[in-house]
C-alpha cells in the first residue's frame, strides 16, 4: 500500500468523453470535473495519454502548410531573446499542498473556503447548492451540491452530457453505487433518480452541457433553481 | 519560405502490420527532442521544425484561426519546444504526443482566453499507481503501444477516421460534428467509441502494466 490513500474508484469516464477532453473540445466546467477524476484515477489518466497519442498521430499524418520563418530564423530569435523567458515557472502554478484538504486541486482552486464554510444556498429539502459558474450565458450548469443523507433527487434526464464527480459521501441510482472519487458520465439516454446513502452529507460536483428535463410538474418548477 | 519535409524513411525496426516509416519517424523525432534538451542541438531542432511547424500551423488553422495568427503561434510553439525540450521524457510519450499537447493547449489558451484544466501532478490526492511504475518496463511498453496505435489508426474505416479528424484537428465537439455531417449525435459518438476501442484492443502491453500495478497496490 502506498503512503498516500488510494481511493477505490469503480466508475470511470467513457471513451467518448476521454476523446473529447483530449481533443480540447470541452468547456471549462467539464474539464474541471474530468481533471478531478483524473487526479484520483491513474487508469483514466493512462486512457487520456493514449487519446493524446492519437492526437499526435493525427498531426503527424496530416499535410503541413508553408510557414513564414525557417528553423534558423527562429533560433536566431531565441538567442536574441536570451534566457529572459526560459526562466518562467514550469511547476503547476507554483504552490504546494492542496488548497482544501480532501478536494482535488482543479476544484479546490474554485472554492473560496473549505466545503463546510461555503455560502450554501438551500434549494429543496435536503439539497443545498453552491454555484461555480461565473459565465451566466452558459446554457449548462456547473455547481457543487450538498445532499443530506436520505435525500432523493427528482427523476431527470439530459439532452447531452451530464458529469457528476463525487467529492464526499455516496449515492446510488439505477446505474450503480457511486462513492468518493467516482464519476458518473451520462448522456441523454439516461434518466436517473439518485438517492444519498452515505452517513455523512454527499458533496457532488455537477456539470451539464444543456438544461435538464424533469419528469414531474413540481420538479419542473424547481428546475431553474436546481439546474441538474 | 520553408516547405515542410516528407517523413524520413531510413531503415529501422519493422514488424508485421506496422508501418516502418511511421516507426522510424517516431524514433527520429524522439531522439531529436532528447538531443535538443540535452545538447541544445540545432540540427535536431531543424529536423523537428521542418517536419512539424507546417503541420502545427495547419492544426491551428483547423479551428478557424486566421493564417497570420496561426503562423505567429506556430513560431511561439516551436520556441517553446526549443526551450522546454529538457522536460520531454521519451519513456512517457512519443514526440508527436508531446507536440500535440503543447499545440492543443496553446490553441485553447488563445481561442478561449483561459488555460485547459488539467491534473496537477503535485496534488496530494494524486493516484500514483502508474506514474511510480518501473520506468524501463514502461518505456518498452510505450514503444510497443505507439507501434500498435499507429497500426490500428492506419487501418481505421474512413467514417471513423473522418470523425476523429474533425474532433482532433478542427477541435469540434461531437455535437458540432453531428450538425456538420448531418448525422444523429448517437452515430457520431458510436463512431468515436469504435475508433477508441480499435486502438485499445491492440494495447495488451499497457493493460498488463496497469494490472500489475493494481496487484502491487493491493498488497
Ligand atoms: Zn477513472
Amino acid at each position: 500500500m502506498s503512503s498516500l490513500q488510494t481511493m477505490s474508484v469503480n466508475h470511470h469516464l467513457t471513451d467518448e468523453t476521454i476523446q473529447e477532453y483530449s481533443a480540447g473540445a470541452l468547456s471549462v466546467p467539464m474539464e474541471t470535473l474530468i481533471a478531478c477524476h483524473l487526479t484520483v484515477c491513474a487508469h483514466c489518466r493512462a486512457r487520456v495519454e493514449r487519446a493524446d497519442q492519437i492526437g499526435g498521430f493525427m498531426i503527424s499524418a496530416s499535410d503541413g502548410v508553408e510557414v513564414s520563418a525557417s528553423a534558423a530564423d527562429l533560433l536566431q530569435r531565441a538567442k536574441a531573446a536570451g534566457s529572459e523567458s526560459s526562466t518562467r515557472s514550469t511547476g503547476p502554478r507554483g504552490d504546494s499542498g492542496n488548497l482544501i484538504s480532501g478536494v482535488p486541486r482543479p476544484l479546490g482552486r474554485l472554492l473560496p473556503k473549505p466545503i463546510n464554510q461555503l455560502a450554501w444556498k438551500r434549494i429543496a429539502p435536503g439539497i443545498k447548492q453552491f454555484n461555480l459558474d461565473v459565465d451566466t450565458n452558459r446554457k449548462g450548469a456547473f455547481k457543487l451540491l450538498h445532499l443530506t443523507p436520505g435525500a432523493t433527487l427528482s427523476d431527470h434526464s439530459h439532452e447531452d452530457r451530464e458529469l457528476t464527480y463525487v467529492v464526499r459521501g455516496s449515492y446510488h441510482d439505477e446505474i450503480g453505487h457511486f462513492k468518493t472519487g467516482d464519476i458518473a458520465d451520462l448522456d441523454g439516454h439516461h434518466s436517473h433518480k439518485p438517492v444519498i446513502d452515505s452517513k455523512e452529507p454527499c458533496i457532488a460536483l455537477i456539470a451539464t452541457h444543456s438544461p435538464v428535463r424533469y419528469s414531474g410538474i413540481l420538479s419542473r418548477l424547481m428546475q431553474p433553481f436546481v439546474g441538474i | 519560405m520553408t516547405k515542410t519535409d516528407k517523413p524520413p524513411t531510413a531503415g529501422g525496426r519493422s514488424k508485421a502490420a506496422i508501418d516502418p516509416a511511421a516507426a522510424t519517424l517516431r524514433k527520429t523525432m524522439g531522439d531529436a527532442l532528447v538531443a535538443i534538451g540535452r545538447d541544445r542541438d540545432e540540427h535536431a531542432f531543424a529536423l523537428i521544425y521542418n517536419y512539424y511547424a507546417g503541420r502545427i500551423k495547419s492544426f491551428l488553422m483547423g479551428k478557424g484561426m486566421n493564417e497570420d495568427t496561426a503562423d505567429e503561434l506556430t513560431q511561439e510553439i516551436m520556441l517553446t519546444v526549443w526551450r522546454r525540450a529538457e522536460s520531454y521524457d521519451p519513456k512517457k510519450a512519443a514526440a508527436s504526443t508531446w507536440l500535440f499537447t503543447i499545440a492543443r493547449n496553446r490553441r485553447i489558451d488563445y481561442l478561449r482566453g483561459n488555460s485547459r484544466i488539467e491534473v496537477e501532478l503535485d496534488d496530494e490526492l494524486l493516484d500514483i499507481r502508474t506514474t511510480e511504475s518501473d520506468t524501463q518496463a514502461r518505456f518498452v511498453a510505450q514503444e510497443q503501444v505507439a507501434d500498435d496505435i499507429d497500426a490500428a489508426l492506419a487501418v481505421l474505416p474512413a467514417e471513423q477516421r473522418q470523425v476523429m479528424h474533425l474532433s482532433y484537428f478542427r477541435g469540434m465537439s461531437h455535437g458540432a460534428i453531428a450538425n456538420w455531417l448531418d448525422l444523429p449525435i448517437g452515430t457520431v459518438k458510436s463512431r468515436i467509441r469504435l475508433a477508441m476501442q480499435s486502438v485499445k484492443s491492440n494495447l495488451k502491453g499497457e493493460d498488463d502494466v496497469l494490472e500489475r500495478d493494481d496487484y502491487l497496490d493491493s498488497e
